[in-house]
């Protein structure tokens, strides 16, 4: 066999093992890659390049050398699943920085840690004064995550509407002008609600690049030809609007009437009109 | 515009708004939501219920109005 061809063979061979190994490791690896993973992935990468290019290498000598090096932490991650203590020992234990506000020194020292170095994490968490700082921790991967002070964390929307509207993920049910039915489906919608949506925005199907309906049922849609302008949705603000003036109709009711009775109902049903517009305001509002 | 002309435009409206509700309680997703809408539709409903028996007395008291 020419050599070239040999190393060829070996080439693909290996190529598809490692593409094979590779999705056997998973995703996990690539978002948290401890030391000991990172040094295991790079001398994988570094046999399969020596045993598909260097023909001295015996297949018999490099196939099971990077199956140890590549099973051997799949086997330590299957373990460390079930066993905390060992887990620790694997992947390290976190360290507390700092606590009740105060910076551990000891901590600091056991991690060679220096002051300006913590200092550098915080701002790095846009925290530039150490005082603003409930708690710290180094992460095993060597991150520092920092929970501030109640009175500095940043306002979320719960602080401000005691109880904020729920928000589900929107489903993108159209893409490059083809209906996907699974995310239309998982929407509690169909072909036939899609299609009136379309027609109310006067598009069709074909034209649309994107289309993403939101938990209130609300379509918004991309074309393909962008100098058409596409109306964004307004059935929830004509809604809330039209409530608005009916409550305002009846208020106007009340002050017109003579007759008492009717005069009553007009106000009590003005009444009730105001307190589901508290309720549902917060809904319809955007 | 009559009294009883005014009082039936504020019924379509509310007809309308209790369709327009009924229709964004159904394809909400959300629990709360649902809720709050299947709430606001039942009120709407009662509203609605009220407003018809005020438009048969009008339209007893003034004759003239009627169908109008």
């Amino acid at each position: 066999m020419p050599i070239w061809l040999e190393a060829s063979i070996r080439s693909v061979s290996i190529l598809i093992g490692l593409f094979i190994i590779t999705r056997i490791l998973g995703k996990k690896q690539l978002a948290k890659l401890s030391f000991f993973e990172y040094v295991v992935g790079i001398t994988v990468g570094d046999i399969a390049a020596a045993i598909s290019v260097d023909l001295g290498i015996n297949l018999r000598e490099g196939i099971p050398s990077l199956l140890i090096w590549s099973l051997f932490p799949v086997g330590i991650s299957y373990i460390s699943l079930r066993n905390k203590k060992f887990r620790d020992f694997v992947e390290g234990n976190s360290t507390v920085f700092i606590k009740n506000g105060k910076i551990l020194e000891n901590n600091l020292k056991r991690e060679k840690y220096t002051i300006d170095e913590l200092m550098e994490q915080l701002r790095k968490k846009d925290v530039f004064r150490v005082a603003d700082v409930e708690f710290a921790v180094l992460e095993p991967n060597g991150d520092l995550n920092v929970l501030l002070k109640r009175e500095k964390q940043p306002l979320a929307v719960g602080d401000v509407f005691p109880n904020p509207p729920a928000e589900k993920e929107p489903q993108t049910v159209i893409m490059d002008g083809r209906i996907l039915d699974e995310p239309l489906a998982t929407a509690g919608l169909n072909r036939g609600w899609l299609k009136m949506e379309l027609d109310k925005q006067g598009v069709a199907v074909e034209n649309v690049f994107l289309a993403q309906v939101d938990s209130y049922g609300q379509l918004t849609v991309d074309l393909y030809d962008d100098k058409i302008q596409v109306p964004q949705p307004q059935a929830k603000k004509l809604l809330l609007a039209a409530l608005k003036k009916v409550q305002a109709d009846f208020e106007l009711f009340a002050l017109e009437t003579e007759a008492t009775e009717a005069k009553q109902m007009y106000e009590r049903n003005a009444k009730k009109i105001s307190d589901m517009l508290a309720k549902i305001e917060p809904l319809l509002k955007n | 515009m009559t009294v009883a002309s005014q009082v039936k435009q504020s019924l379509a409206s509310l007809k309308s708004i209790h369709a327009g509700l009924q229709q964004i309680a159904l394809s909400s997703t959300d629990d709360y939501a649902q809720r709050t809408f299947h709430e606001a539709v039942m009120v709407t409903e009662e509203i609605i219920a009220d407003l018809k028996k005020r438009i048969g007395q009008l339209e007893r008291e003034e004759p003239q109005y009627q169908g109008k």
